[in-house]
């Protein structure tokens, strides 16, 4: 199998509010990207991009950026999902010999509209958009079981909220104790105000490419999975659809997923307790350095999650004694995870 | 810096979602307080809200049998945000509670409304029961909510 190279990266935010236009934004993050990797618009043989329709207020949401990704008269795909999503996609192009070096990028801007009004339009039409059932409604439904027979569940989160708050350099978080996170107003019990990743703008670039291992991380393995949209066809305190994301990127990156260890994880967690379905589904355990940048929770931007998070493990990778460590990257969407992405990022030589 | 041009884009679109075939029957029950599941004839999953395949198995789901009115609370929260009435078009203000509940005789849950927004009064594992409108024509919201079996 070929060996992918992460060739660059590149991305703007996470910022409360960018000012530019989602072309604009965009090309921000694709420029910084090819300096990275130090290769034009001309050397990219395809383009996958994502971005969710509802977010960015108008169909086929990847024509507001064709020309600044380069895709015009290039083979272009688009993702109605997370950034790591489109990841995979291009990997398996690489992997299939259809083409050389792909350019991946996602974005979003939440600040155009309210997201949660936004993700009640991203539920089942005839039984679940007229309760006004959404993200936030789904996410405290799962957390509400997990707290079930758990009393020390809420203190556990709100302090992991301050940790990873504390983290974070975007300026997005507002750093909050643990007791100003649990008195913080209610959004879905038992979450709060305090445990929600707080939502912005932003883009994200990676060049992919063919190679060897020799320029820096390379792309080991990835797996993804969806599962039932309905919550009650799930078991909602086990995230299964990640359990079978990362077995499958075990596989391919010749891992036994039972005994495959990382030296960093970057979970997409949007609440914390998603972080502890995520060290649930991998069985992570206490070796492993886990979002040293704060992760979702010190800024995030929906759909450019994942992705960032694969740019976070890059960086982290590049840094001096991080080279020839491994990094297990992970992004999910749809109500309370309903599709997982997982990217196995192996540190160069 | 001057300042940027924002374009404010307002769209008012209604759609109109055919309900299917599994649903059109489940409505027609519905609107006589009768609740049906389908049920896979291979994993013997019975499905609710009923759909026209079973996702594990993949196969048409053609049998259907009786659900109670009855079940067991298996996830709550009190959603303290404001939304949006798609039927209505009127905001709805929290706190409310949301539950999934399990009637006896599904496997799956069926996610609506619960009558009490108090976390201490709410439980996984309560026994809740159907509580309709008045007036019913067919649609899920011909449940008002789901109340505690006394």
């Amino acid at each position: 199998m070929r060996t992918i190279r992460i060739a660059g990266v590149g991305e703007t935010g996470p910022v409360q509010q960018d000012r530019r236009s989602i072309p604009e934004m965009v090309l921000g993050a694709v420029d910084l990207a090819l300096a990275d990797a130090q290769i034009g618009h001309g050397e990219i043989d395809s383009v996958v991009t994502a971005s969710v329709d509802l977010f960015d207020g108008l169909t086929a949401s990847n024509i507001a950026v064709t020309e600044v990704v380069g895709a015009v008269m290039k083979p272009e795909a688009r993702i109605a999902g997370d950034g790591l999503a489109a990841t995979v996609h291009g990997a398996c192009q690489i992997w299939a010999h259809a083409y050389d070096t792909v350019l991946v990028v996602a974005h979003a801007k939440t600040s155009m509209a309210a997201n949660g009004k936004l993700t009640q339009w991203a539920m089942d039409p005839i039984h679940l958009q007229p309760l006004g059932v959404n993200f936030s409604a789904a996410a405290g439904l799962q957390a509400n079981v997990l707290a079930q027979h758990d009393r020390h569940a809420e203190k556990r989160w709100a302090r992991l909220s301050c940790e990873r708050r504390a983290a974070g350099t975007s300026g997005m978080a507002k750093k909050l104790s643990q007791s100003e996170i649990l008195a913080s107003e209610i959004t879905t019990s038992p979450l709060r105000n305090g445990m929600c990743a707080p939502l912005g703008d932003g883009a994200c670039a990676v060049v992919l490419q063919a190679g060897s291992n020799a320029g820096g991380p390379v792309l080991s393995g990835v797996g993804h999975d969806l599962e039932a949209h309905g919550l009650g066809d799930r078991n909602l305190v086990h995230w299964a659809g990640l359990t079978r994301a990362f077995d499958r990127a075990c596989r391919v990156a010749n891992l036994p997923p039972a005994d495959a260890r990382f030296d960093l994880a970057e979970p997409s967690c949007f609440y914390p307790h998603e972080e502890e379905l995520f060290l649930r589904a991998t069985g992570i355990d206490g070796g492993t350095v886990i979002s040293p940048d704060g992760g979702l929770m010190a800024g995030c931007v929906p759909v450019v999650a994942g992705m960032s998070r694969l740019v976070a493990a890059f960086k982290w990778l590049r840094q001096t004694g991080n080279a020839g460590k491994r990094a297990l990257v992970h992004g999910h969407w749809g109500p309370a995870g309903q599709a997982q992405a997982v990217a196995i990022v192996d540190g160069g030589l | 810096m001057s300042e940027r041009v924002s374009v404010p884009i307002e769209m008012v679109q209604s759609w109109r979602y055919s309900s299917g075939d599994s649903m059109e029957r489940f409505s027609n029950g519905i609107r006589h307080k009768r609740i049906e599941a389908v049920k896979c004839g291979n994993c013997q999953r019975r499905y609710l809200p009923p759909r026209p395949v079973c996702g594990n198995c993949h196969l048409s789901l053609t049998e259907w049998v009786p659900v109670s009115d009855v079940g067991t609370l298996e996830a709550w929260t009190v959603v303290y945000l404001p939304f949006l009435d798609g039927r209505t078009g009127e905001l709805r203000d929290g706190p409310y509670g949301m539950g999934l509940i399990r009637l006896d005789g599904s496997d799956t849950t069926l996610n609506h409304f619960l009558n009490q927004n108090d976390p201490a009064k709410l439980a996984v594992g309560m026994r809740m029961r159907i509580v309709w409108r008045d007036e019913l024509h067919g649609a899920m919201d011909d449940i008002l909510h789901f109340e505690e079996v006394s």
